[in-house]
C-alpha cells in the first residue's frame, strides 16, 4: 500500500494579534501547526523577534551590549538606535527602574521616558514593568494611558493585579494585554479567564508564560509551552489560544555563563560570546517550544534568531 | 483525548410547551431553551421533533434555520422517526461547528438511517438494538458490528457512529446497569464513540434524587470510555461531573474558574 502522509494542521489555531499601528505593526500567532511545522500547513505569521532597553540607559547595559549603543546620549537615542538594528520587529521598554526595592524612580519620570520614546520611534512598543506588583499597577496603567492609539503591549498583568491592569489596559485604552505566569498551566489558562471574564476580548491578549535560561529548570518551560499549544490545537481550548511572548533577554543576562567577566573564568572564553550564545539557545529552544516572539537584548543575538526565523518559515 | 460532548436534550415533543411552539412555529419557547442549555455548557441540541408525519419535512427545516440563525451556528441532532424531515433538516444545515447527527438508527427496522447519514456527511447515533432490547453484551455487540458495518460499506469514517448501548431504568433493570457499563467500555476498546439517554437510568424516581443518579452514572460511564451524552444540561450537578470528569481525563485542562467556562 503506498505511503499517504497525513497532515497535521488542527481545526482549531492560535489567534493572531497585532501590535503595533502603521506599516510597522506587527502579528503574532495565526498558526494552526505545531511550532515551525510549515510541511503540515503554512504558517500565516513568522514569529518575530524583539530587541530590549531599559529606563537605565546604556550605562545599565552589560559591557559587550553598550559598545553597540556607541554615541547615545540619552534613553531615547538609544531607544532610535535599538529599533534600527538589523531584524527587529518591535522594542522593547523595561521600566525597571521603577521598583521600589530598587532606584524607584517616580511613575510620572518613567512615563514621560515612555511617551518621548514613542514620539521618537515608529517600531511597535512593548512595556515590560518594574517586577513590583503595586508599582506596576500604577506604571502599566499610565503607561497603558500615555500610549492610546498605539496599540502597544503592556507586559504584563498578572493574578495579583490583573485587574487593574486589564481594565485599563485592555478595556479603557484598548492596548494589547500581557498575561504573565509564572511556568504554572494551570495559571496561565486561569489568567485568560479571568481577564476574559473582566470583559478583555481574549483576542487581543497575549501570555508571557514565564521562562527560565536555558539550563535553568527550563526543561519546566518546555513542557509547560508544549501543554498549552497542545490544549490550544488539539483540544481546541479558546481559553489557550493566545499568542506566546517570552521576555528571554532579562532571563539570560543574569545568569553567570553570560556575565561572569572572562578575567574571572579564562576557562570559559570571552564574555560576550558566551551571552549572545545563552540568548540564541534560550531563544531557539522557547520559539521551538511554542513562542510566537522572544524579546532579546545583543543585536547580534536579533539577528541570529531573525536569520533562523526566515530560514524555517 | 477529545472533551465529552453534550448533547442537550430538552427541544422534545415530549415537553407541552414545546410541542405547542413547534405546531405553531412560535420561536421565542424554542430559542429560550435552546439558549438556556447553551449557556449552561451544551455543545449540541437534539431537535426531537416526534413522528411528525404530516408537516415534519417543513417543521424540522424551520427549527434548523430558526436555531442556527439564532445561536451561532449551534451543531444539532435532528431526532424523528421521519427520515425526510431529517433530510429536509440537513437541506438547510449550516456545519461550520460541526456535522449534523442522525438520531437514530438501530440494528432492525432503523438501519436505513445509517445510509441516510452517510449519504448526507451526518454522524449517527448507532442504537445497539433489533427488535427490542438486547439481551445480553453478546447481542449488543453483534448490533455493534453490524451497524459499523453498514457505515463502512457506505463509505462513514468509523468515529462517525456514535454507539448507543440504550440506557436501562433502574427501577425494573436494576441487574442490568453493569452490563451496559461493559458494553460501553467494549466500544472504547475499538476506538469508538459512543453516546446514549443516559437520564432514562433515573426514569420514574423522584426529581431532586434525578440529579444524584444521572451525574454518578456519568462518571462511572466516562470512566468507561463514554464520549458523549443526550441529557438535560441545566442539571447543575450532572455539569458539574462532566466538567470535572473532563479534567481527570486530562480532556481539558484545569484552571481554578473551569466550572465557569
Amino acid at each position: 500500500m503506498p505511503f499517504t502522509a497525513k497532515s497535521g494542521k488542527f481545526n482549531a489555531k492560535i489567534n493572531a494579534v497585532e501590535i503595533g499601528t502603521g506599516d510597522k505593526a506587527i502579528k503574532i500567532g495565526g498558526e494552526n501547526v505545531l511550532p515551525f511545522y510549515t510541511f503540515d500547513d503554512a504558517i500565516e505569521n513568522a514569529p518575530k523577534v524583539g530587541i530590549e532597553i531599559t529606563d537605565g540607559g546604556v550605562a545599565a547595559e552589560p559591557e559587550c551590549i553598550q559598545k553597540c549603543y556607541e554615541g547615545c546620549d540619552s534613553v531615547v537615542d538609544m531607544a532610535k538606535k535599538a529599533a534600527s538594528f538589523e531584524g527587529v520587529d518591535f522594542l522593547s521598554v523595561r521600566l525597571e527602574g521603577g521598583d521600589p526595592n530598587g532606584q524607584n524612580k517616580p511613575t510620572e519620570e518613567l512615563i514621560q521616558l515612555v511617551k518621548d520614546i514613542a514620539d521618537a520611534v515608529d517600531v511597535p512598543l512593548v512595556i515590560c514593568g518594574s517586577k513590583n506588583v503595586e508599582k506596576d499597577s500604577e506604571l502599566l496603567d499610565k503607561a497603558a494611558a500615555a500610549l492610546e492609539g498605539r496599540n502597544a503591549l503592556i507586559l504584563a498583568a498578572k493574578e495579583e493585579n490583573y485587574k487593574t491592569i486589564g481594565a485599563s489596559a485592555g478595556l479603557a485604552y484598548k492596548q494589547v494585554v500581557g498575561a504573565e505566569s509564572a511556568v504554572d498551566i494551570n495559571l496561565a489558562k486561569q489568567l485568560n479567564v479571568l481577564l476574559t471574564q473582566l470583559g478583555v476580548d481574549g483576542k487581543s491578549v497575549v501570555m508571557n508564560v514565564g521562562t527560565a535560561a536555558a539550563g535553568y529548570g527550563f526543561e519546566y518551560v518546555v513542557s509547560t509551552m508544549d501543554r498549552i499549544k497542545a490544549a490550544a490545537l488539539q483540544q481546541g481550548d479558546v481559553t489557550l489560544q493566545m499568542p506566546i511572548i517570552t521576555p528571554v533577554a532579562s532571563e539570560v543576562w543574569g545568569v553567570k555563563e553570560a556575565m561572569a567577566s572572562e578575567a574571572d573564568m579564562p576557562e570559559w572564553g570571552c564574555q560576550e560570546e558566551r551571552g549572545i550564545d545563552m540568548e540564541i539557545e534560550t531563544a531557539a529552544a522557547v520559539l521551538a517550544s511554542g513562542s510566537n516572539a522572544v524579546i532579546l537584548r545583543h543585536p547580534e543575538s536579533v539577528k541570529t534568531i531573525k536569520t533562523l526565523v526566515s530560514e524555517l518559515v | 483525548m477529545a472533551k465529552f460532548v453534550t448533547i442537550g436534550e430538552r427541544l422534545s415533543t415530549t415537553a407541552p410547551s414545546v410541542n405547542k411552539a413547534f405546531t405553531e412555529r412560535d420561536p421565542e419557547p424554542i430559542l429560550q431553551r435552546a439558549k438556556q442549555q447553551l449557556a449552561a455548557g451544551a455543545v449540541y441540541l437534539d431537535v426531537n421533533i416526534g413522528p411528525a408525519e404530516s408537516d415534519g419535512e417543513d417543521l424540522m427545516k424551520w427549527v434548523v434555520q430558526l436555531l442556527q440563525s439564532e445561536c451561532d451556528n449551534v451543531p444539532l441532532a435532528l431526532d424523528t422517526a421521519n427520515k425526510k424531515a431529517i433530510e429536509a433538516g440537513i437541506s438547510v444545515y449550516n456545519r461550520s461547528k460541526g456535522k449534523p447527527i442522525v438520531n437514530s438508527a438501530d440494528a432492525a427496522g432503523r438501519i436505513e438511517y445509517v445510509d441516510l447519514a452517510a449519504a448526507n456527511d451526518a454522524i449517527v447515533i448507532a442504537l445497539c438494538n433489533g427488535e427490542g432490547i438486547a439481551k445480553d453484551n453478546d447481542e449488543r455487540m453483534a448490533y455493534c458490528q453490524t451497524l459499523l458495518e453498514r457505515g463502512l460499506e457506505h463509505g462513514m469514517e468509523p468515529t462517525d457512529l456514535w454507539f448507543d448501548p440504550l440506557f436501562l431504568v433502574v427501577k425494573g433493570m436494576q441487574d442490568k446497569q453493569l452490563e451496559i457499563l461493559e458494553c460501553i467500555k467494549m466500544f472504547s476498546d475499538m476506538g469508538l464513540n459512543s453516546t446514549g439517554g443516559l437520564s432514562n437510568n433515573s426514569n420514574g424516581m423522584p426529581k431532586h434524587i434525578r440529579p444524584i443518579m444521572d451525574s454518578a452514572l456519568v462518571a462511572m460511564c466516562m470512566m468507561q470510555g463514554l464520549t458523549s451524552a443526550i441529557v438535560n444540561p441545566n442539571d447543575l450537578r450532572l455539569m458539574e461531573t462532566i466538567k470535572s470528569c473532563d479534567v481527570f481525563k486530562n480532556n481539558t485542562l484545569y484552571a481554578d474558574s473551569y466550572l465557569e467556562i
